[in-house]
């Protein structure tokens, strides 16, 4: 299970190690304008292959590249109800702080649950391993708080509850 | 849904010294709770060794401290009884520091104060009129995703206390605001229900600043008050006896001259012998709240009076204004309770205008006629909740709940919707 | 602040300003609603501040409870053994309520501690009103009587148009809560939550609390109840109280505790919410730590001025940069 987990973010690990190498590209249509080009996708020309990596059928990654920036969507595992609304709950909680991510989507991509835009000012300001790592870690910190979140809600419920049945000794 | 409307709505307005709840219709709030939280620490700071054994422990012991903790007068005796508690205060100067202490703060304020149902009742919320938009969003987060709110509308706290003079008067949407709290005193134009932002002013004094002052004066001429309590003894002895007298100079000879019928006498007891002592009040009376009109008997660095700032503050607001704004300078807090506190501000700010037209009329001749400006300081039994109470009422009219932010436009857009909240019809 | 409290804490907020001010005249006039949609009314006159007339709504009683003029079972006999003497019971109720009480302030008991119980017995009115019915069974369970609805299952309402129900047996008492929630996520959230009460009672401190079990399906004791009335989304919660459950002063704590479980479910899932809530904050605090450690090293060594200029710069600052 756990070797599972290593190859699958090695693999992307490496799969951003060659994608992320993103120049400055003003826009080609409107003067002036700098756009990311993952984002509109109107030239096949400055975008690369989508590569999706899967774990499993429950979790996968969509890497999509172009010139100027690179979009990373995530589907992450949800095994019971549960989790499945601890997950939403707190992707939500993060996507409204995309703000000081810097690096985080607003929303997710359709049929995702969480996304990343990062453009090549990020790489200038961002040394780019670093920032690898950082989602890489992201990714790990995502299924470690779900997993804390179900345990502490669990143990809460625990508590509460013994508190009420004490109440009838 | 429907239920929610028929019920009344919640109203919390939420200030850096006081929190003030109740449900709209009624006059007053239902608690006013100073704006604390007390959380136990003392399991967070049980060894940080992650081992696998204590772990559960120490993860149960988190569980169990943030099940354990105290909001209002509670916390505050909780704090002095046991060192395990410690205070921590989430609203400074009017912001919200501590959104996790403030998001159990209003769980306490629903479930243990007022024991209502969140799903049930639609919520007036308020906040100064310097608030970030992603403090609103962070409060819509909170309400909806945590409470379940059905609706929630976030008032700004000086519109809400023009809207508490609408019993008396006519519904005026235009003036100033002078809110003289606990711990921070502004002056805030608003015309048309809309703040004027870049004309707010701020006064360093405080009602607290009052308090200390008639301490000092107290302390100052000797007078033995035990030290722990001198705090609470001269905030006593500012509510029952202070008053804003017209000349300073005048006061002092009528004390001189007539002791007897201005000097009080108080009377307590020193909590740790039971033994009563008395206490003389006498220039205290007087000077307390002239602070306000002469800051540089209290305060070094500051030597503009109220008066002056709420002048500087119309001034600086569109000229078209101005008249109006003049015309409705609205009293809000606890301070400005003092006896005669609105008829010397109104005769001050008055001097001011006055002065100013007598110098365009001199500078012009005759060839200007100026029309007199109408300086008008209100002043109602409510100011001490005048924002609480102004929210009542708002969210008692008809119009509130469809001005209001749903649950299902949060649901469908996003906290985003949470930045904005129009001034509705119900207002003017 | 884990359990919910019996007494209202604004009433009894009032009650007490009433007592240690009732000379001085004061016009009150004040509504205010709680949980399960009780509302209360109280009002005092300047011309006779010693009476308080204290008026309670109940929330709307679903079809299959029995109230008798417009009171369920019992409160009535209940009011006036709580609180002989001070009170009066006006018929007909303020317009809107169901429940009107005149309380006399200035015939409470002299002694302190005996008053503050008083007064504290009036701020929980609502306990003795709507956990009437389910008194008098545990009350005759208690003593061993016959119950007068012996092996028939009565409902008793604990929120508009939602009731659960009671089953008198000859040496124990069953009771099941169908329980419904309006949120999906406060749905599921519950049924772990009962779930874990179902575990917790398993564990060795509580052998003496109640039996208690959990059914996504109605159990077999309800099959008589109509459908509408058994619709739950969180399945069915059932208490089974013995004697030992009701003796002497548990009675009250017990009647209390079980006419309030449903709105004990639903604070502590909120609860739990503003507790997910502080531990995302604190993981995005330390993920955006993390983000800043991504900043370039060097920036550390260059010196204050230099890396003054790239904290400060944002996406839009840097983008305003590099296009102009």
């Amino acid at each position: 299970m756990a070797n599972t987990l290593r190859l699958y973010l090695s693999c992307i690990r490496n799969t951003l190690d060659a994608a992320m190498c993103l120049q400055n590209f003003p826009c080609q249509e409107v003067e002036r304008h700098n756009k990311p080009e993952v984002e509109l996708k109107t030239s096949p020309e400055l975008l690369l292959n989508p590569i999706l990596i899967c774990r499993n059928e429950a979790e996968k990654c969509l890497i999509e590249t172009s010139i100027n920036s690179l979009r990373i969507s995530l589907k992450v595992k949800q095994t019971d109800e549960l989790e499945n609304i601890l997950t939403k709950k707190f992707l939500r909680f993060l996507s409204m702080r995309a703000e000081a991510f810097q690096v985080l989507r607003r929303k997710p991509v359709q049929g995702y649950d969480i996304s990343f835009l990062i453009t090549n000012y990020h790489c200038e300001e961002l040394q780019k391993h670093k920032l690898i790592g950082f989602i890489i870690q992201f990714m790990e910190d995502i299924d470690k708080e779900i997993s804390e979140l179900k345990l502490s809600v669990n143990t809460r419920g625990r508590l509460v509850a013994t508190e009420f049945l004490k109440q009838f000794i | 849904m429907d239920a929610a409307t028929s019920r009344p709505a919640v109203v919390i307005d939420n200030g850096t010294g006081y929190s003030k709840m109740g449900f709209a219709g009624n006059i007053e709030p239902s608690f006013i709770a100073p704006t604390v939280v007390a959380v136990n620490e003392s399991f967070l700071n049980q060894g940080r060794t992650p081992s696998k054994a204590n772990w559960q422990a120490q993860h149960s012991a988190g569980v169990m401290a943030d099940l354990d903790f105290y909001i209002g007068d509670e916390a505050v005796a909780k704090s002095r009884s046991s060192s395990s508690y410690n205070l921590s205060y989430p609203i400074r100067h009017g912001q919200v520091d501590n959104w996790d202490a403030m998001e159990r703060f209003w769980q306490q304020c629903i479930f243990e104060y007022l024991r209502c149902d969140p799903e049930d009742h639609y919520f007036l919320l308020t906040e100064s009129p310097m608030t970030a938009p992603e403090s609103r969003e962070y409060t819509g987060e909170i309400m909806f995703e945590t409470f379940n709110v059905p609706g929630l509308y976030i008032a700004v706290q000086p519109v809400l206390a023009l809207a508490a003079g609408y019993t008396t008067s006519k519904c005026e949407m235009t003036g100033v605001v002078v809110d003289v709290g606990d711990g921070a005193t502004s002056v805030v134009p608003v015309a048309e229900g809309y703040v004027i932002g870049s004309s707010i002013k701020s006064f360093p004094l405080t009602g607290t600043d009052v308090t200390h002052f008639i301490e000092q004066l107290i302390r100052e001429r000797g007078e033995h008050i035990p030290s722990e309590d001198s705090f609470e003894v001269a905030r006593k002895i500012k509510e029952t006896y202070c008053y804003t007298c017209s000349d300073i100079v005048k006061e002092y000879n009528k004390y001189d001259q007539e002791p007897a019928k201005y000097i009080k006498q108080w009377k307590g007891i020193k909590p740790k012998t039971r033994a009563p002592y008395t206490c003389d009040i006498g220039y205290e009376r007087f000077m307390g709240p002239e602070i306000f009109f002469n800051p540089e008997i209290y305060s070094g660095d500051t030597s503009t009076p109220l008066p002056s700032v709420v002048d500087k503050c119309i001034q600086s607001a569109p000229i078209d204004t101005r008249r109006a704004l003049y015309k409705n300078v609205v009293l809000s807090g606890g301070s400005t309770m003092l006896k005669d506190f609105n008829r010397r501000l109104q005769r001050d700010i008055k001097k001011i205008v006055d002065e100013r037209m007598q110098a365009t009329t001199a500078r012009h001749g005759e060839e200007l006629k100026v029309q007199p400006v109408e300086v008008n300081v209100v002043s109602h039994p409510i100011q001490r909740y005048a924002v609480w109470f102004g929210g009542s009422v708002l969210a008692s009219t008809p119009e509130f709940f469809a001005a209001c932010h749903t649950k299902a436009d949060y649901e469908e857009y996003g906290s985003t919707i949470c930045r904005t909240n129009p001034v509705f019809k119900g207002m003017y | 602040m884990i359990l919910l409290q019996s007494s209202s804490k604004f009433l009894l907020q009032t009650l007490l300003n009433r007592v240690n001010n009732l000379e001085k005249a004061v016009e009150l006039d004040y509504q205010w609603v709680e949980f399960g949609d009780v509302r209360y009314h109280i009002q005092v006159t300047m011309k006779n501040p010693q009476y308080l007339s204290l008026s309670v709504s109940l929330p709307i009683p679903p079809p299959e409870t029995i109230f008798y003029g417009g009171l369920p079972v019992g409160a009535l006999e209940a009011i006036k053994a709580a609180y002989i003497g001070i009170v009066q019971i006006l018929d007909p109720p303020r317009d809107g309520f169901n429940l009107t009480l005149k309380l006399n302030l200035s015939k409470l008991p002299a002694q302190d501690e005996q008053r503050q119980v008083l007064l504290v017995k009036i701020a929980s009115v609502r306990e003795v009103v709507l956990g009437a019915p389910l008194a008098v069974v545990l009350r005759s369970l208690s003593s061993k009587t016959v119950s007068p609805n012996l092996n028939q299952l009565v409902a008793i309402v604990h929120r508009p148009k939602e009731s659960f129900f009671v089953l008198p047996q000859a040496e124990k008492v069953t009771v099941i809560f169908p329980m419904r929630f309006k949120d999906s996520i406060d749905t599921i959230l519950a049924t772990s939550f009962l779930q874990e009460l179902i575990e917790a009672r398993r564990s060795a401190g509580l052998q003496n609390a109640p039996l208690c079990s959990w059914s996504l399906s109605p159990p077999p004791e309800l099959k008589e109840v109509p459908a509408e009335a058994l619709s739950a989304n969180a399945g069915f919660v059932t208490f089974v109280i013995y004697p030992r459950h009701v003796e002497g002063k548990k009675l009250e704590k017990t009647v209390w505790s079980l006419s309030t479980f449903h709105a004990y479910a639903s604070y502590h899932v909120k609860c739990s919410e503003g507790f997910m809530h502080s531990r995302m904050r604190r993981r995005v605090d330390s993920l955006i730590q993390a983000l800043d450690r991504a900043k370039p090293d060097s920036e550390a060594s260059m010196g204050t001025g230099q890396s003054k200029s790239f904290k400060g710069l944002s996406l839009k600052d840097s983008r305003t940069n590099s296009s102009s």
